[in-house]
């Protein structure tokens, strides 16, 4: 399981504030999601070159980001520009942190750990945030309960169905009337998968009483797949046994 | 400030392994490393490039890779290059 030439989420933009840095894991391997203080959002291996200490530990300061260890500084490229021990040492181009593609789309940081990554469509319709829900299950488990949730509308009172799409191969669409929410799911490893949740509209419309209103429906959903998950592992274990 | 360091490696060394590891620690340090006379207890190289960083790969092949256990280290003739 490795992702393919696809992207994928790992995280919403609004959970990575401008000079901040947090640690994620996609397909077991362990990244570093940052943003430099002029809002660019990084995605790279979670790994400093010189001892290993995981750079999300670090700190940024301006565009760049410098490992809790040794203080050794990487520029947005991932090299490393200065290593505090030898402040006289032109450092090798050859002291560099593999980074990944990054971008930012429907509310939520994407990345690729491909070369050479399927083209990414030009979404730029606003979206508002809901939040992060992790799961102890599968992408295929956690994708499959998505059926079992009904969306209760916000923008109109009328009842309608609730109808579940696939957008891409790592985003879904859960619509109801005239709301939709996206769903960027993150394959963490095997056994864990991450839903980024974003409501497709109007920041003026749906900020405040909207979010509310969804956050409500969000943690249904995460009750639901807990529930699904279990009985997942429960017939994995009997299959075992 | 460049360096040209020979060094011996001694002790319980899987040949294959720490020769890979130095050329490993070298690439990432950006240095030049020439491999000489290899045997199962001793591995000499010729290692040049700025001082700090010969100093690093020193250090980083002292403890070598998991399957190799270093117990000394000689050090010969650096060559210092303003």
């Amino acid at each position: 399981m490795s992702g393919g030439d696809n992207w994928h989420p790992v995280g919403l933009s609004r959970s990575i504030e401008a000079g901040s840095s947090a640690g994620t894991r996609l397909f077991g391997q362990e990244l570093v999601v940052w943003r430099d203080t002029s809002g660019v959002a990084h995605v790279w291996e979670d790994r400093c070159p010189h001892r290993g200490m995981k750079l999300s530990f670090g700190f940024v300061r301006g565009d760049h980001i410098t490992c809790l260890y040794h203080g050794w500084q990487y520029d947005q490229g991932g090299y490393c520009q200065y290593i505090p021990a030898h402040p006289d040492l032109e450092v090798p181009k050859t002291i560099k942190v593999p980074v990944w593609l990054t971008c930012e789309q429907g509310g939520m940081i994407w990345t690729t750990l491909s070369e050479n990554p399927l083209p990414m469509s030009d979404d730029r319709e606003p979206t508002v945030p809901l939040r992060s829900l992790y799961f102890g299950c599968g992408v295929d488990v956690a994708v499959a309960a998505l059926d079992s949730i009904r969306l209760v509308p916000f923008a109109t009172d009328a009842s309608a169905d609730t109808t579940v799409s696939r957008v891409n191969d790592m985003l879904f669409a859960v619509s109801c009337a005239k709301d939709r929410i996206l769903i960027g799911v993150q394959a963490i490893s095997d056994a864990r998968t991450a839903f980024h949740l974003a409501i497709r509209g109007a920041p003026e419309f749906y900020e405040g009483t909207g979010q509310n209103h969804f956050l409500g429906w969000a943690l249904q959903l995460r009750h639901a797949l807990e529930h699904s998950a279990e009985a997942a592992n429960s017939v994995v274990g009997q299959e075992v046994a | 400030m460049h360096e040209n360091a020979r060094f011996a490696f001694k002790g319980r060394l899987r040949t294959k392994s720490f020769v890979e590891f130095a050329h490993h620690r070298a690439a990432r340090l950006g240095l030049e490393i020439e491999v000489g006379q290899t045997s199962v207890d001793s591995v000499a190289l010729n290692v040049s490039g700025a001082a700090e960083l010969v100093d690093a790969f020193e250090m980083a092949c002292s403890l070598g890779p998991l399957d190799c256990l270093v117990l000394d280290v000689v050090r010969h003739g650096s060559g210092l290059a303003a």
